[in-house]
């Protein structure tokens, strides 16, 4: 390994200004299995594909309620993700105690933000080893943010991270323009070719491994907001999606629809 | 880089032999890596502008914002480190909090960019610290009218907030930049980030201290013209361009720092693609001498 | 001789008694206020069919003292909702600058406005305001430092419904279609429950008939409570915003009822 002075602690600059304690805590989120995001105006999904150690294993879970209007999705370590995880359910739990709301999707992103970026400046801590994907709805709709162990926030229209995520983003990026006018469905469908992209040869989406989140709000007649509350979708749950972009069907259905957004 | 593996550089808040601290030195080089900052302080405004460079396609458009707002009055852009810059903005914030705690009026802006110089100067001064990565630059507009003291029900003491003297000018438009380091002063134009240098040049052909200095409106205009020349040397990679604006209670904002309304932005942005476009046309030759400044560095 | 602090300047113990010294003990709970020192008497509230209207006389009273009388005692939170105050003075204007920092706080995060959502979505609405108060003044109740105020909080909730509830400093909180803190309770409801016994009376009452029945309570309050004032400040909160009048004047005042009552002051008869 490439070793250097300045890569010992996350409070030290390299003469270009770099800190690389910081960035490789950035590889270990690509060290997680990949999870994919996209929000529409109506909803906000994510996808993951799940990892067990061994055959007759359990998968490790990507995918986890905060609220009745968010959940994330996690790559990297599972144990910093517990920590912000639970950060993130005292937060917007608290708030709605106090306020009687659901919290706003970036107040509560910028609050994990905060608390990373000060793991990068203090001797003695080190930044969280996990990038999450950030996915829910308040009063001004759907939202997606990505988050990264320096502490960086952005909101996305889509995004993916962890192992192989690029081909997944490739995918993202082609089909970018379809997205806001999407559906539930057809946004969880979306989602899951995403990530079929970043699969290893060999490997296909199974009930096992496929972990699906929803949000969504819609509004109602009285001008109020309805949400659909965060939820996950896992084992048979998760079939007809699965079937629904399957590769012999690729030709026909999933074409078909993708009609329908152009038109 | 002479200094590298003498060991003076390797913790913070450690001199070397020739009096320098070299992590400071090194969290500038995170600054000079970032998107261009600027702000301008005209007769009667402040702008900020910054060139927020688009790392990914699927990033959502406008929704990033990376101008903060501070109290009311004030705003902070910064370039360097956005994670750090989001700390030492809610820093900002703190600090206009407790003033207002203790004095019950905002922070005029010399007194805001004096407390931010001291934080950022207490990250040079321990081992278990790193200086922040960013410079910031801090605008406001301190409001030239009696205003009420916080919580004030009735009429109140006839001085008005913070005791000003009666036939005395008060308040007005200020703009200060703090560096790593917790240096800072007080400007006309500021400019940091990857693109300052382009950008110097252009703040002092403006006239900001004269009698005829810029209105606020032009200095939006002029501002975005700057980021677009500032950024006219790495032309591979996109951005976008975010602008805000402070004037005084009689002024477009009415004391408050906000956006730059879409339509007057858009209206800067296509004059200064204009701008940019004749300049291109116009001369070739001073192309040529930059290149040659860069040979000298 | 007792030379211990305590006992300086007092009368003898042998003679007087010990002094009670539980005084003295700085252990048990920190308690601030007590009791109100400055206080400012009702507020007035009832809903109509787009929005609330709300008043409070522009009077602090130091005791029977009429001390203050330009004293504004509603308050405009972020443009779209209003909170009248009664009870202490000073813990109101704490209020008052807790709530300004509330709503500075608030604007960091909420989107720009824009022409076709002039206040922006993701704001605190009437209905959070509320519930933030409750919480507060419940928690300072329970650290038995209350706030003395009673509180009403007019404005439209997350549906754009109007909106209009009170708390006290015990924290408790409720809502009606009209409500009245103070001797407004006792004076002015029966009045305004005539017009908005419920909800559904409420819905149909008009702008112009909700400003008229809190006018004319504000006008039985001043004629018969003796801690208010004829100058009052009026709000009506909507969708379109608040509308705020801090320097009205009851009109049309008769006081032809005084000479049949009897009983009260230096009257012989």
């Amino acid at each position: 390994m490439f070793r250097n002075n300045y890569d010992n602690d996350s409070v030290t600059f390299s003469p270009q200004g770099r800190i690389f304690q910081v960035e490789y805590a950035a590889e270990a989120v690509k060290q997680g299995s990949v999870v994919v995001g996209i929000a529409s105006k109506t909803h906000a999904v994510l996808v993951a594909i799940k990892r067990n150690a061994e055959e007759l294993s359990s998968y490790q879970k990507k995918l986890f309620p905060i609220d009745e209007h968010v959940g994330i999705a996690i790559a990297g370590l599972t144990s910093d993700a517990r920590v912000l995880s639970n950060f993130m359910k005292q937060q917007c739990l608290g708030h709605r105690l106090t306020y009687g709301r659901n919290m706003p999707v970036r107040s509560l992103v910028d609050m994990i933000g905060s608390k990373a970026q000060v793991n990068t400046q203090h001797y003695g801590k080190r930044p969280y080893g996990v990038g999450l994907l950030v996915a829910g709805v308040d009063e001004s709709g759907p939202h997606l943010f990505e988050f990264q162990p320096s502490g960086m926030t952005e909101e996305m229209q889509a995004f993916a991270i962890g192992a192989r995520s690029q081909m997944a983003r490739t995918y993202l990026e082609k089909n970018l323009d379809a997205f806001a006018a999407c559906g539930r469905e057809e946004l969880v469908r979306h989602g899951l070719k995403a990530l079929k992209e970043s699969l290893v040869q060999d490997r296909e989406l199974t009930v096992e491994n496929t972990s699906v989140g929803i949000a969504g709000v819609s509004k109602a007649e009285d001008g109020s907001t309805k949400v659909e509350p965060f939820k996950v979708f896992d084992g048979q749950d998760v079939n007809a999606w699965i079937e629904s972009v399957a590769d012999n069907k690729e030709g026909g259905a999933a074409e078909g629809e993708g009609m329908d957004v152009d038109g | 880089m002479t200094s590298i593996g003498t060991g003076y550089d390797l913790a913070n808040s450690i001199f070397s032999p020739d009096g320098r601290n070299f992590q400071v030195e090194y969290a500038v080089k995170a600054v000079e890596n970032g998107g261009t900052s600027i702000g301008i302080r005209c007769k009667d405004g402040v702008v900020l502008a910054v060139e927020k460079v688009v790392a990914s396609k699927l990033l959502k458009h406008g929704a990033n914002k990376r101008i903060a707002t501070v109290d009311r009055h004030l705003g902070v852009v910064y370039s360097g480190m956005v994670p750090d810059g989001r700390h030492f903005v809610d820093r900002a914030r703190d600090e206009a909090r407790a003033w207002r705690d203790t004095f019950k009026t905002p922070i005029p802006t010399a007194d805001l960019a004096s407390r931010l110089g001291g934080y950022m100067q207490a990250y040079t001064l321990y081992q278990s610290v790193r200086p922040f990565g960013i410079t910031a630059i801090v605008g406001g507009f301190d409001s030239e009218l009696d205003t009420p003291v916080d919580g004030e029900v009735g009429s109140g003491p006839k001085c008005g907030a913070g005791g000003k003297g009666e036939g005395k000018k008060h308040g007005g438009p200020f703009l200060y930049m703090i560096e790593p380091s917790g240096l800072y002063w007080g400007y006309y134009g500021a400019a940091t980030g990857k693109g300052r240098q382009a950008a110097k040049a252009e703040l002092e052909k403006l006239d900001l201290s004269g009698s005829g200095a810029l209105s606020l409106e032009e200095a939006v205009k002029e501002a975005a013209r700057i980021i677009y020349v500032a950024h006219d040397d790495n032309k591979d990679k996109e951005f976008e361009l975010e602008m805000s604006w402070i004037s005084g209670a009689d002024g477009p904002t009415k004391g408050k720092h906000q956006e730059v309304p879409k339509a007057l932005r858009e209206e800067a942005e296509r004059l200064a693609k204009k701008a940019i476009e004749k300049d291109l046309e116009g001369d070739d030759d001073e192309e040529e001498k930059k290149e040659g400044d860069k040979m000298e560095e | 001789m007792d030379h211990r602090p305590q006992a300086w300047g007092r009368p003898r113990d042998d003679v007087y008694g010990a002094y009670d010294a539980s005084y003295l003990q700085n252990s048990g709970p920190k308690t601030v206020t007590q009791s109100p020192v400055v206080t400012g008497t009702s507020v007035i509230a009832i809903k109509f069919n787009e929005g609330v209207v709300i008043a409070a006389d522009n009077l602090a009273s130091y005791g029977s003292l009429a001390r203050f009388t330009d004293v504004k005692r509603l308050r405009v939170f972020l443009d779209s909702s209003v909170v009248g105050f009664g009870g202490d003075v000073s813990d109101m204007q704490f209020l008052d600058r807790h709530l300004n920092e509330l709503a500075i706080d608030e604007a960091y995060d909420a989107a720009e406005p824009t022409p076709e959502t002039p206040t922006s979505p993701g704001t605190l609405n009437a209905a959070n305001l509320h519930k933030y108060l409750q919480k507060l003044m419940y928690r300072r109740r329970n650290d038995f430092d209350p706030l003395w105020n009673q509180i009403l909080v007019a404005g439209l909730d997350a549906a754009s419904k109007p909106f209009l509830a009170s708390v006290d400093l015990r924290g408790t909180a409720f809502t009606s279609p009209s409500l009245a803190t103070g001797f407004g309770s006792a004076l002015a409801q029966p009045i305004m429950r005539k017009y908005a016994a419920t909800e559904e009376d409420a819905a149909r009452l008009t702008r112009e008939q909700a400003v008229d029945v809190v006018k004319e309570c504000m006008k039985v309050l001043f004629y018969r409570d003796a801690r208010s004032l004829d100058k009052y400040s009026i709000a009506v909160v909507t969708k379109a915003g608040v509308e705020l009048k801090e320097n009205e004047q009851l009109e049309r005042q008769s006081w032809a009822f005084a000479e049949r009552i009897k009983g009260y002051g230096t009257q012989t008869v």
